[in-house]
């Protein structure tokens, strides 16, 4: 019987996991499981399929075209969630009492973008992650990025860095700029490249004040550990931007506290083309892999989108790229 | 960091390799025999600086830096543009200038003015498709080609072109000219994100040592 090549491999960017890399993979995720349980977090499951509004591009989260989408038999738009923090913040605005927070919720499962670059990405992939809902502090900002450390450490990685921003900063600076939600838009994305050079050519032919040019053209290089703070109040010009780094200055001694200093730096430039965060926002890089193993932020108006306004603060682990740095750095990571 | 680890380079093949390893030499940074043009070697190291150097094809030095087989690249702007990957792109280097341009015979202006539907032959697809739907408005039909561009309209395979131009001799010699200025491009300096919290002292060091030479020159 001939059988068909097409159905006996998996599409591209799916796979299937067996044998002893599952077993690895499920002992890994049992650890880091253990590190939420500690800090007090309970497990929440959100379908997979969500309308079309929760991932929606005023929330701000990923490019319509990047989502999978289909029609239910009333012919509403349905996706394949693309992250999980939307999908948790509309269940929290859904199902919990006033009495019921801060709310303390974690969670695992596969996320699906449909990325169109080759670069050998997978489009299925499983995160896991927590989100600390109903508190705006520095400490619910420290634990949150404690909490990231010590699951790193605990899936065996001994090298790795979080890096810390605080998205205020930019947004105040282009607020003052005058720029128009485009040119706001390549000025972020060039910033995050650290592009300076790209950010002064944009900003020269802008009526935006002197100072307001030259802070932002700082901001690619205002990274490095708390040593920058300094540098950073320098270049604040107004008052959202100082409360920006004195909220940065705080978390970093809460960290300083935990013994877990070492772990983080601060980036003034780091920023997302995920339009929900609001304060601080970090992710934590390794060797290995061109790309962050972790990602969080702080979303205060994200559950303002279903209804219930509250303030939150989460991060979010991709397993796919840890076991893929773990594995570089020759790291076992079974039981 | 416990091991001593390597800070890998990767450099475009030609000239744009040629001018970076001269810049590297000035800044006092032996570029072990990577010069030497009758080499076979592949990879050239540094052991007393723990820089590692090598060569590879313009497209694929943003894919090694992207995925951190190299912590720092050089490479065209040209390149970054149409490969499109997450880099930090920290430094203009300053040679290697030279523009993006639509390029054609005289006659095939009118075809820019008007909607026709007309067919653009490029090596840079996604720069070409930018310029004709994002920043003209106008549907083109984009032939990709690998080589010898200027070829296409002279045989009819296309109306006008996509293409670098440094000097438009080439242009020229074939009864071509500069119809449309798409970008100016030089030779950049991109970084890996990881690398460049992991290793920030290091490459902030080499990007400022380069910096300042450079900007001697100016």
């Amino acid at each position: 019987m001939i059988i068909k090549n097409r159905v006996m491999h998996t599409p591209e960017g799916m796979r299937d996991l067996y044998g002893k890399s599952l077993q690895d993979r499920r002992a890994l995720m049992k650890r880091i499981h253990d590190v939420f349980e500690s800090f007090g977090y309970s497990d929440i499951e959100t379908p997979t399929i969500e309308y079309f509004d929760v991932f929606s591009s005023d929330i701000g989260t990923t490019p319509s075209n990047e989502l999978y989408k289909f029609f239910d038999r009333d012919g509403n738009t349905l996706v394949l969630r693309p992250d999980f923090t939307p999908s948790v913040a509309r269940a929290a605005a859904m199902h919990f009492a006033d009495s019921d927070f801060p709310l303390r919720l974690s969670y695992e499962g596969s996320t699906f973008v449909n990325s169109a670059e080759y670069q050998g990405r997978l489009k299925e992939s499983r995160q896991m992650g927590v989100e600390l809902i109903g508190e705006d502090s520095a400490e619910a900002d420290a634990e949150i990025i404690a909490l990231t450390c010590r699951m790193l450490l605990a899936s065996g990685l001994k090298e790795f860095q979080v890096s810390v921003g605080e998205v205020n900063f930019f947004k105040a600076l282009a607020d003052k700029s005058g720029l128009d939600e485009e040119s706001t838009e390549t000025v972020r994305e060039l910033i995050s490249n650290k592009n300076f050079f790209g950010v002064a050519e944009v900003l020269d032919g802008t009526k935006a004040a002197p100072e307001v040019k030259e802070a932002m053209q700082k901001l690619p290089q205002l990274f490095g550990s708390a040593e920058i703070f300094d540098a950073a109040e320098a270049f604040a010009l107004g008052k959202r931007e100082k409360s920006a780094v004195a909220r940065l200055r705080r978390i970093h001694e809460i960290l300083c506290g935990k013994g877990l200093d070492r772990y983080v730096s601060f980036d003034f430039g780091l920023l997302s083309k995920y339009n929900y965060y609001t304060g601080i926002i970090f992710s934590a890089f390794t060797y290995g892999t061109g790309e962050p193993v972790a990602r969080g932020g702080r979303y205060d108006l994200l559950l303002g989108h279903f209804g219930r306004e509250n303030p939150a603060v989460g991060v979010g682990l991709y397993i796919d790229q840890l076991t893929s740095s773990l594995i570089r750095q020759g790291i076992p990571y079974g039981r | 960091m416990s091991q001593k680890r390597y800070l890998t380079i990767a450099l475009t093949k030609g000239r744009l390799a040629h001018d970076t390893l001269e810049l590297f030499e000035r800044i006092g940074v032996n570029t072990a025999g990577a010069m030497d043009k009758k080499t076979r070697k592949l990879i050239f190291t540094n052991e007393e600086l723990g820089l590692r150097f090598f060569l590879a094809k313009g497209p694929d030095v943003p894919t090694y830096v992207y995925y951190g087989a190299a912590d720092i690249g050089i490479v065209g702007r040209d390149t970054i543009i149409e490969e499109n990957k997450k880099l930090y792109e920290v430094l203009d280097l300053g040679y290697g200038k030279c523009r993006m341009c639509v390029c054609g015979p005289a006659s095939a202006r009118k075809y820019l003015e008007g909607g026709d539907q007309i067919r653009v032959a490029t090596k840079y697809p996604n720069i070409a498709k930018d310029y004709f739907y994002r920043r003209k408005n106008q549907t083109v039909e984009i032939i990709k080609l690998n080589g010898s561009i200027e070829l296409a309209p002279i045989v009819g395979l296309a109306e006008v072109i996509v293409d670098i131009v440094e000097t438009g001799s080439t242009l020229r010699e074939n009864g071509l000219e500069v119809l449309e200025e798409v970008l100016d491009l030089s030779a950049r300096m991109v970084v890996n994100q990881v690398s460049m919290k992991m290793q920030n002292d290091r490459i902030t060091e080499l990007i400022t040592r380069l910096r300042n030479e450079l900007s001697k020159n100016i």
